[in-house]
């Protein structure tokens, strides 16, 4: 169906696509795999019209193409599902779905009935109930996804791109949504879906490719491969080495976090739990069962309504991020970019930013002292920064990670919260995260680890709970670990107080 | 204007109905305030007076809801009346080609507004700072005092009477009426919320950004010469000072009637009754012998409070 | 001095250009002024244009704050002729007042600072708008205040704060490098001035590092008050009169010569250096008009000019950096 040949694309001062051959059949889900910063957003812009290849050539359903804007991709039935939703917030689900490409009366003026019962009836296919009327703010992310797929299938489509689609969303709803592309590939269209998730990839794909530097490491039929030879094309390692062995945790060590009854409305219901020291924890649930909105609670960020925390013993009422920190609790976010880094500001800058008041000396901000600081967290971590001066705005996703951990291992003695710590990082730089979450642990700290990702979940932490409406409605470890338990938890009503598993 | 159905009737903007109580309540304490109030002349004045106001705000909303700002409508305003009035001076046969060309005048500013701010990439907020400045300058240069002169009959579109209505303020609804059916119904209006909404998505999803934000600041400077031309009208001059206050008394009634600085959102009414709710002030407070300078006080105070109230959790300027 | 935030790695070759090209810009200028004017670098000019200069600079430098924190603030033209207006109530003689009305200006500008700061941080007004109503009501004020006409009398050392000198140094000048020395050590030494930074840069983030952006956003807003108060008082010394439009313009000067001086409008980046050198470049231009001959509304055409063509460079140049 598409077709890339020998693609290049240079930005200023980068090389994003060297000779990249690329090739997508209909009626197939071809999975794409690489690192941030391998090239595959470009890649995918090459192929929507809103990027031209510096060289190369495209050739779409038989034809050699290309695009002078996105508007030509999609006519020639090219659709993007980019990971931050391109929707407009004020303007209702019709108005969304049609966007560009409104139905007309024959005066030429905006059909605005046609558009709502089109838009339901493609709600309707897609077994989704939605009201056309609807303004987008006011819905869920993964309604909005339903929303931007409707947009896909408004016009005629051949190509189907899918940006990371399950970065946001989880468990049932994911299921939905491999289904609608079970659904499409079955109609001939062809998917292209990019993911980090390994399970995720051997769940829906017909075939891998993996990106790499700019370059493609190779091509296989899906059902060719193992974790281990995928993982092996990525980052030459085998998948077993990738998750650090799991701490041995005192049992009766006192609590560093103790959390109890947490109340914030409207996503925080009632949440109760326990870290030890040297513990890596893990808080497992659905998107919107609250898990980031309790971190926040505990952090202070957010103000909770009821409830205690203790931090290593001591009660913490009251909390804000600064006192927090203060009491060696630290939270590294799940959105690096938005509400963990100052992009503005240098690696240094950024990784003393929760104790700038160490660096004092003589009333001043003594920059001497930040950037050796630093220069620790660069060799310690291995951050790839040619110095702790350098910019952290053009680093890739892992080593911005690396640096907010660099941010964090410095002030929290007590305990760290991670939420999504490897969102948007690649196996490589994973694998180094892990191991610094281990080194952490090891240090006597606390951490508590939210993540959607399962396999990362249960290959990292030695016992996770799971949150579900608010509310902490399980707790596994040991053999009772598994995926299946997990989603049982996420997904059920809280298990009865006799069945629930003995700390 | 964004639900889909002309039928659904949806009060999208709670701002209108909050604006239609408050010019309730003031027209009833204006009626026990002062018979004079609540005559059907001095409805006609406020209409009146009304009218270039409401041309301006109209320009400054479709600026705004595209997701920029216009701060230099007052110096086109300014532009054109010392222009038309300067060159017609009393000629009328000149009267409607110039009247013609300052229009076009006003839409070409605009555009040159848009086409600076989608070039060189400088926040809007600057490029029509920076223009305000220009226009204003040239337009001091050239005169300090108002200048030429209209042809009597041009007096009409200002105290013209269509069907007992001030003939400006029908052209002013008119107006209304049709950027209202053009933000609701033609693809290009459509494409203003797009790109005040979420301009990446605009540009991904196909919409001709450069077109559509040329569009909407062509449209504001087209509606600022109007206003221009309004006052030639009922002044029978050109005042170069004319638009000193204009640019800000834009903004009030677009953001009370509900629009909001980020852009994606607003109606046409709601900047309407934002148009009369303040004109209505004025008129009131002038019965009440306030003085012009607590009015001043009370516009600001009414800005805050509209945008404090109203607590605005989306982007903004 | 670099013309960014300080603690961004400078990019060698395109960044020392720029950082010069200011100062290249000014030192152009100078020359061409005194091509047309061989008595331009007459220290009596020199002396002349920089206390002319002065007030200004500290309306400047107050409003690079704010810039700097992601904000705005239209109205400290306004409050500088109010505060002009309230000093001339007091109806003083004696220069034993002017601590008084220097103390009671800035008590007042900083009130007014921290209203248009809890607008933007606790209620979320858009600073452009906030700070628009605050001028508007300013103007109400003080226009109502005076009926249109001010009365009223200011001592007569204001004029000596004003125009005079210290050991050949105008007295505003060395009022506007003292501020300037403390806010710059503040800026750039300390970590109050790195949380500045942290906060235009990325509110957010910096929240959830400690810092709370709020306080730090409502400090920079009074502190650009209070300096639009204390450039009031300075201005009315210079101009000798008060009226009820001391000032008029310098809203749109300040914020021309920020972003003239590298200062970028999304917050986070630009220095005082930078905007101080901004000020110098706008001054000296202004002087040109002058000897030109040209009427002084030209100055406002080349003010317009000026601004849309500096951001355009910088945006360019900022393109370029991510």
């Amino acid at each position: 169906m598409i077709e890339l040949r020998s693609i290049s694309k240079s930005f200023p001062g980068v090389k994003s696509l060297d000779d990249v051959s690329f090739a997508a059949r209909a009626g197939e889900v071809h999975a794409l795999l690489g690192e941030n910063g391998a090239g595959k957003s470009t890649l995918i812009k090459i192929m929507a019209g809103a990027y031209r290849p510096d060289s190369g050539t495209i050739s779409f359903d038989g034809q050699e193409r290309t695009w002078a804007t996105p508007r030509e991709a999609k006519a020639a039935g090219i659709h993007v599902i980019y990971q931050e939703l391109m929707l407009f917030p004020d303007l209702s689900v019709a108005e969304n779905i049609f966007v560009g490409n409104e139905p007309r009366t024959p005066w030429g003026a905006v059909d605005f009935r046609a558009m709502a019962e089109k838009s339901a009836e493609l709600l309707g296919r897609l077994g989704h109930q939605l009201d056309p009327h609807a303004p987008i703010k006011d819905l869920s992310v993964a309604d909005r996804q339903m929303v931007e797929i409707c947009k896909a299938m408004a016009g005629e489509i051949k190509l189907l791109i899918l940006d990371e689609p399950t970065a946001v969303i989880s468990g049932r709803e994911a299921d939905l949504l491999f289904e609608r592309m079970r659904t499409l590939r079955e109609a001939g269209v062809c998917l292209v879906y990019i993911s980090h998730r390994l399970d995720e990839i051997f769940r829906v794909s017909d075939r891998v490719t993996v990106l790499k530097d700019g370059r493609v490491a190779g091509t296989q039929d899906t059902s060719a491969m193992t974790r281990d030879s995928l993982v092996a094309m990525m980052v030459g390692r085998k998948l077993a080495d990738i998750y650090p062995e799991k701490p041995k945790v005192v049992r009766d060590a006192k609590p560093v976090l103790s959390v109890r009854k947490i109340r914030m409305p409207p996503r925080v219901a009632d949440a109760s739990f326990e870290l030890r020291p040297g513990e890596i924890l893990g808080l497992a649930g659905l998107v919107g069962s609250g898990r980031s909105e309790l971190a926040h609670a505990i952090f202070g960020s957010m103000h909770r309504e009821s409830g205690e925390v203790r931090l290593a013993g001591v009660p913490h009422d009251e909390p804000t991020p600064r006192r927090s920190i203060d009491k060696g609790l630290g939270f590294l976010t799940e959105d690096r970019k938005g509400e963990g880094l100052m992009m503005l500001l240098d690696t240094a800058a950024n990784v003393t930013a929760p104790a700038l008041q160490e660096f004092v000396r003589h009333g001043t901000l003594d920059r001497s002292l930040e950037i050796n600081a630093a220069a620790e967290e660069i060799a310690r971590f291995r951050i790839a920064v040619p110095s702790p001066t350098t910019g952290v705005s053009g680093l890739s996703g892992g080593n911005q990670q690396k640096i907010l951990f660099g941010r964090w291992a410095r002030t929290c003695k007590t305990a760290l919260i991670l939420d999504e710590p490897t969102r948007g990082v690649d196996v490589g730089a994973k694998v180094e995260i892990y191991r610094i979450i281990r080194q952490l642990a090891d240090g006597g700290v606390g951490i508590l680890v939210i993540s959607s990702d399962l396999p990362e979940v249960i290959g990292l932490c030695s016992r996770v709970l799971v949150m579900r409406e608010g509310r902490v409605s399980g707790e596994l470890e040991g053999a009772d670990l598994t995926e299946e338990s997990i989603m049982r938890l996420a997904t059920q009503a809280t298990i009865p107080r006799d069945l629930r598993k003995a700390g | 204007m964004r639900t889909a159905g002309p039928r659904r009737f949806r009060i999208s903007e709670p701002a209108i109905l909050v604006l239609a109580g408050i010019i309730v309540a003031m027209i009833v304490f204006g009626a026990l305030a002062s018979d004079r109030f609540a005559s059907v002349k001095n409805a006609t004045n406020v209409l009146e007076q009304a009218a270039p106001l409401g041309f301006a705000a109209l320009g400054q909303m479709l600026v705004v809801v595209s997701g920029g700002i216009d701060l230099s409508i007052g110096a086109i305003v300014a532009v054109s009346s010392v222009l038309l009035a300067g060159t017609v001076n009393g000629s009328g046969t000149l009267m409607m080609p110039m009247l013609v060309a300052v229009l076009s005048l006003g839409a070409a500013i605009g555009a040159l507004n848009g086409v600076i701010t989608l070039r060189t990439g400088v926040h809007p907020l600057i490029v029509t700072l920076g223009m305000s400045s220009i226009l204003n300058g040239l337009v001091l240069l050239y005169t300090l005092q108002p200048v030429g002169k209209a042809p009597v009959w041009f007096e009409e579109f200002a105290f013209g009477r269509i069907l007992g209505m001030p003939m400006a303020g029908v052209v002013m609804l008119g107006a209304s009426a049709l950027v209202a059916l053009f933000l609701r119904y033609h693809p290009s209006g459509r494409s203003i919320y797009a790109l005040g909404g979420n301009r990446e998505a605009a540009r991904l999803s196909g919409i001709p950004i450069d077109r559509t934000t040329i569009l909407a600041y062509a449209a504001s400077g087209f509606l600022a010469a109007l206003a221009g031309a309004y006052f030639v009208s009922r002044t029978g001059v050109g005042d170069p000072r004319v638009g000193d206050m204009m640019t800000l008394a834009s903004i009030t009634p677009v953001v009370v009637g509900g629009a909001v600085l980020g852009g994606g959102r607003g109606r046409v009414l709601g900047t309407l009754l934002g148009v009369l709710m303040v004109s209505l002030l004025n008129n009131l407070l002038n019965y009440l012998s306030v003085s012009t300078f607590y009015q001043w006080v009370i516009q600001g105070l009414i800005i805050i409070a509209a945008v404090a109230i109203f607590v605005d959790r989306s982007k903004r300027l | 001095m670099t013309l960014n935030s300080g603690t961004i790695q400078p990019r060698p070759v395109f960044d020392v250009l720029r950082r010069y090209q200011m100062m290249v810009l000014l030192a152009s200028l100078v020359v061409a002024a005194t091509i047309l004017q061989p008595s331009f670098l007459a220290p009596r000019n020199i002396r002349d244009v920089l206390t002319q200069a002065a007030p200004l600079g500290m309306l400047v430098l107050g409003q690079t704050l704010v810039i700097l924190v992601s904000g705005l603030d239209l109205s400290v033209a306004s409050l500088m002729a109010t505060v002009a207006v309230l000093a001339t109530a007091f109806n003083a003689t004696s220069d034993a007042m002017i601590p008084v009305i220097f103390l009671v200006a800035v008590a007042f500008s900083a009130v007014v600072g921290l209203i248009n700061g809890l607008l933007v941080t606790k209620r979320n007004v858009s600073p452009f708008l906030a700070t628009l109503a605050m001028m508007t009501v300013l103007q109400g004020v003080r226009f109502a205040y005076t009926q249109g006409a001010p009365a009223g009398s200011l001592p007569a050392g204001f004029r000596w704060l004003g125009t005079g000198s210290v050991l050949g140094l105008p007295v505003n000048l060395l009022a506007f490098l003292l501020i300037f020395a403390v806010l710059s050590f503040i800026l750039h030494k300390t970590v109050y001035g790195r949380m500045i930074y942290m906060t235009g840069g990325n509110p957010r983030s910096a929240e959830l590092v400690g810092v709370s952006s709020a306080t730090v956003t409502i400090a920079c807003y009074v502190i650009c008050s209070s300096l639009a108060g204390i450039g009031g008082l300075f201005l009315v010394g210079f101009v000798g009169t008060v009226d009820n439009w001391v000032g008029r313009g310098y809203e749109l000067d300040s914020i021309v010569a920020a972003v003239i001086g590298g200062v970028a409008l999304s917050g986070g980046s630009g220095t005082l250096a930078g905007a101080t050198l901004g000020t110098l470049i706008l001054v000296v231009l202004f002087n040109i008009t002058i000897i030109l001959g040209f009427p002084i509304q030209a100055q406002l055409v080349i003010k317009g000019v000026i601004v849309i063509l500096a951001a355009a460079l910088f945006a360019r140049a900022n393109e370029k950096r991510t």
